[in-house]
């Protein structure tokens, strides 16, 4: 891994650089609060944000995706849609949410050879280079430590920057990283051990300053005794069923996909859906397998801390900590783990 | 340039607007083209979300006629009609659509000249406007 | 002011009746400023049950989610009642409802509180971010709020951190009630929901301009239909596929759609908790939306919702003489 150092006024430089050649994404705060956009001018990032309200897998994984356009007549063509063939730089995507498409790889582009790969996410995914961002000080929900990841975690970005003061301390991490900076290698500098030290401690500090942990030791072997357990219903008592958790949730991946047509033409689109909505599960017959509120609460924590863990060996969650923030019945998923860690069966 | 030609869609009651403007036919008074005209048995079996469906898929404006207060033929759909559009009415005034855009008049079947008058009128007023981008779909994929 | 004491002796009163099924109240949550609705099977579980100004969640909306799944061979209705503790809003949602009959009266026990108002759990959040440790807060007689936090004591004025809907609510006694806690509340004069005035006398193309970065945002996860208790159809238009109203598609069009739809439903039926816009993930003034069709409603047709459970829906009735000034 090599390591740089980048002083701070020569960020807007570096990214109008990139901007140039790439399509630039990055944090833009607008009514509040922030969310990743596309951006023309680097003055307009705004890195004082922590984590954006809605996670970036909406970057790749599109709340609406055509999948193929369709038209209607004597003979009935099936096109595929154009695609945005740009190269992307998606900047300032925090360690937890980089973390996310790590864990949404193995449910878009397969585990191996010969799996089906979605051609929209990979696409997407390959084409972007990431650029993390360290976070310095962590939020109140925040609970990264807890699956391994740390605040200035470099394991699932191409590059790394973390606040050191004056200067971000840069780690190029991948082939891809590498590639990225070779043409602006004049704005960087090496880092010193000076540097790398400043660079540590800032990490140990973030690390510190979380207070919140979800012990996470045996939970897919006691959720498996447990699917019975009067938790769910507990909690399901409180949920409204409003799906903010899963909209939000920056691993959560359901989309349900629809037909949409006028006179001559039409296209098969892709969109966000949720399973904490009874719609979900529908059958064509009538027959709900999740009918109660109970299934649906009880699917969600399963589907990431026992079904999910079982097929791709990683909990399919990060820690970002925003379902916790906005749940508007306060349900609290470390209190959930906590109570199945506590739960006699 | 040619001049914008809006469409507007017409919702018209079965028992009076309707004949209104089919007496408007047989008299061969002279109205602008530019309503289309969508039967419904009763104005007030307009569901206010047709305007918005209508705006959104291709009409400049939308025309509701329905009988006279205390005509219709079901004795009270008008006047239930006469609330729900001028709620809506106002409700799209404030999210920043033009009121011109969502009209309603009341035209008996005897009435032929009057609907004429209403249709030139809306036509006129959505042709100052010009046509309707809000919250058209764009149905591009 | 509600008495602790009084709330816990009285639920669990209730909750002793062998017609109650359980009762629905607050309880802390798991930190900082947070709380969560509580229900009491027992009375062991009502001993839980507190009430402070963070109280704001509308528990009405608990009264239409109750599941009544298809039963099984030889299994019985449990037809016993729900208990809620409801707010003034609170309160004028289930009138709301009884009055559309989506519930019956007699299936309810309904534990009134009048209000003084509950703080906005954003303004709070934001006043004092990042605290972990659960925080109490209490309203003293001089319209202030003490926050006990880490041993230092906040005095915060009500008017900072109270919810924009209750300082100009008109409502804060509940309407509708079988035990009233404590005296209820003085209503004094409201402050107008000025929002929608200002909003008002702009042109219209700066209104649609205000609105359609709203909308653009918009993430379409119905959240604000499922937090709102007057949001309970069986098959919610914005889910019906033939025909289908709105796409499910996410743009500026069926967005806005969308929102049209939702603030339109609640004509004559939104009692004004703030529950929507309070959900919103992506922030949308949906309360704006609301007051302005309530105040429509309101001067047209003199019509207030959620007072009376025996009076018409504003839709289902007419009167001759209702203006028609826009029509042709």
């Amino acid at each position: 891994m090599e390591n740089l150092v980048l002083s701070k006024e020569k960020l807007p430089e570096m990214l109008t650089e990139i901007a140039s050649k790439y399509a630039l994404f990055g944090p833009i705060e607008e009514n509040g609060f922030t969310s990743f956009k596309h951006i023309n001018n680097s003055q307009e990032i705004n890195l004082d944000y922590l984590l954006t309200r809605i996670s970036p897998k909406s970057l790749i994984f599109q709340q609406t995706e055509t999948l193929f356009t369709f038209n209607k007549g004597k003979e009935v063509k099936v096109n595929t849609p154009k695609t945005d063939e740009a190269k992307r730089v998606i900047f300032g995507i925090r360690p937890c949410d980089a973390r996310g498409y790590s864990i949404l790889d193995p449910v878009f582009e397969g585990k191996k050879e010969g799996d089906y790969k979605d051609p929209f996410y990979t696409k997407k995914r390959n084409r972007s280079t990431l650029i993390g961002l360290s976070c310095n000080k962590p939020d109140l929900n925040c609970f990264c430590t807890s699956f391994d990841d740390s605040p200035a975690s470099a394991k699932n970005v191409d590059i790394l920057f973390t606040d050191i003061g004056e200067k971000y301390f840069v780690d190029i991490v991948t082939e891809k990283g590498k590639e990225l900076i070779e043409n602006l290698s004049k704005l960087f500098s090496k880092a010193s051990e000076e540097n790398r030290e400043v660079r540590e401690k800032v990490e140990q500090d973030a690390i510190n300053a979380i207070t919140r942990h979800m012990n996470t030791e045996g939970v897919v072997k006691k959720l498996d005794k447990m699917f019975n357990h009067d938790l769910w219903q507990k909690t399901a008592m409180r949920c409204v069923g409003c799906g903010i958790c899963t909209f939000l949730c920056p691993t959560c991946h359901c989309f349900d996909m629809q037909d949409e047509a006028i006179l001559k033409e039409g296209a098969r689109i892709r969109v966000w859906d949720s399973c904490m909505y009874p719609e979900y599960t529908m059958h064509a017959s009538g027959h709900n397998p999740r009918p109660a509120r109970m299934n649906r609460v009880r699917n969600r924590i399963y589907h990431k801390f026992s079904y999910f863990p079982k097929n791709d060996k990683i909990f399919a969650c990060t820690g970002c900590g925003r379902c916790i923030d906005y749940c508007p019945v306060n349900i609290d998923i470390i209190d959930i783990i906590a109570k199945v860690k506590e739960a006699k069966t | 340039m040619e001049e914008f030609e809006p469409n507007i869609i017409g919702f018209l009651c079965n028992w009076c607007s309707y004949a209104g403007a089919d007496l408007a036919g047989t008299s061969r008074i002279q109205y602008p083209p530019n309503v289309k005209i969508i039967k419904v048995m009763c104005s007030g079996r307009i569901n206010p979300m047709y305007v918005v469906n209508a705006l959104q898929q291709g009409a400049d404006g939308v025309l509701i006629g329905g009988c006279h207060p205390g005509d219709c033929h079901y004795s009270r759909g008008n006047y239930l009609a006469r609330r729900r559009i001028a709620v809506m009415k106002r409700l799209l005034e404030y999210i920043g659509i033009e009121p011109e855009r969502v009209r309603m008049t009341w035209v008996s079947a005897a009435e032929g000249r009057k609907f004429a008058e209403v249709v030139e009128e809306v036509t006129e007023d959505i042709k100052k406007i010009g046509p309707m981008k809000k919250i058209r779909r764009e149905n591009v994929w | 002011m509600v008495d602790l004491k009084n709330l816990i002796e009285i639920t669990k009163k209730i909750i002793s009746r062998e017609d109650v099924k359980y009762i629905v109240g607050y309880k802390k949550g798991t930190y900082g400023f947070q709380i969560m609705p509580a229900f009491a099977y027992t009375p062991e579980d009502a001993e839980e049950f507190i009430y402070s100004p963070l109280c704001s969640k509308n528990l009405a909306v608990y009264t239409i989610l109750e599941e009544k799944l298809p039963l099984k061979r030889g299994e019985e209705e449990d037809k016993r009642k729900i208990g809620v503790v409801v707010k003034g809003c609170d309160s004028r949602a289930v009138v709301q409802i009884i009055q559309e009959k989506g519930l019956k009266r007699e299936d309810l026990v309904l534990i009134g509180i009048p209000c003084r108002g509950v703080i906005e759990p954003k303004k709070i959040e934001k006043m004092f971010p990042n605290q972990t440790d659960l925080i109490e807060v209490i309203e003293n007689d001089n319209s202030e709020y003490i926050i006990n936090i880490g041993g230092k004591t906040h005095k915060v004025p009500k008017n900072e951190l109270l919810s924009d809907v209750c300082k100009s609510c008109e409502f804060p006694n509940p309407p509708l009630y079988d035990v009233l806690l404590g005296e209820e509340v003085e209503i004094t004069e409201t402050e107008e929901f000025s929002k929608i005035n200002e909003l008002d006398e702009k042109p219209t193309e700066d209104k649609w301009e205000y609105w359609k970065e709203h909308f653009e945002r918009c993430i379409r996860c119905y959240a604000c239909r499922e937090a709102c208790p007057l949001c309970y159809c069986k098959e919610c238009m914005a889910d019906t596929l033939n025909p289908q109203w709105i796409r499910r598609s996410v743009n500026l069009s069926e967005n806005t759609a969308w929102n049209i739809m939702r603030a339109y439903h609640l004509a004559g039926r939104c009692i004004s908790c703030g529950e929507c816009e309070r959900v919103c993930p992506v922030n949308i003034p949906l309360m704006e939306l609301n007051k302005k069709i309530e105040r429509d409603v309101k001067k047209m047709f003199d019509y207030t919702s959620g007072l009376d459970e025996e009076e018409k829906p504003l839709f289902g009735m007419f009167k001759p003489d209702d203006p028609e000034d826009f029509i042709l």
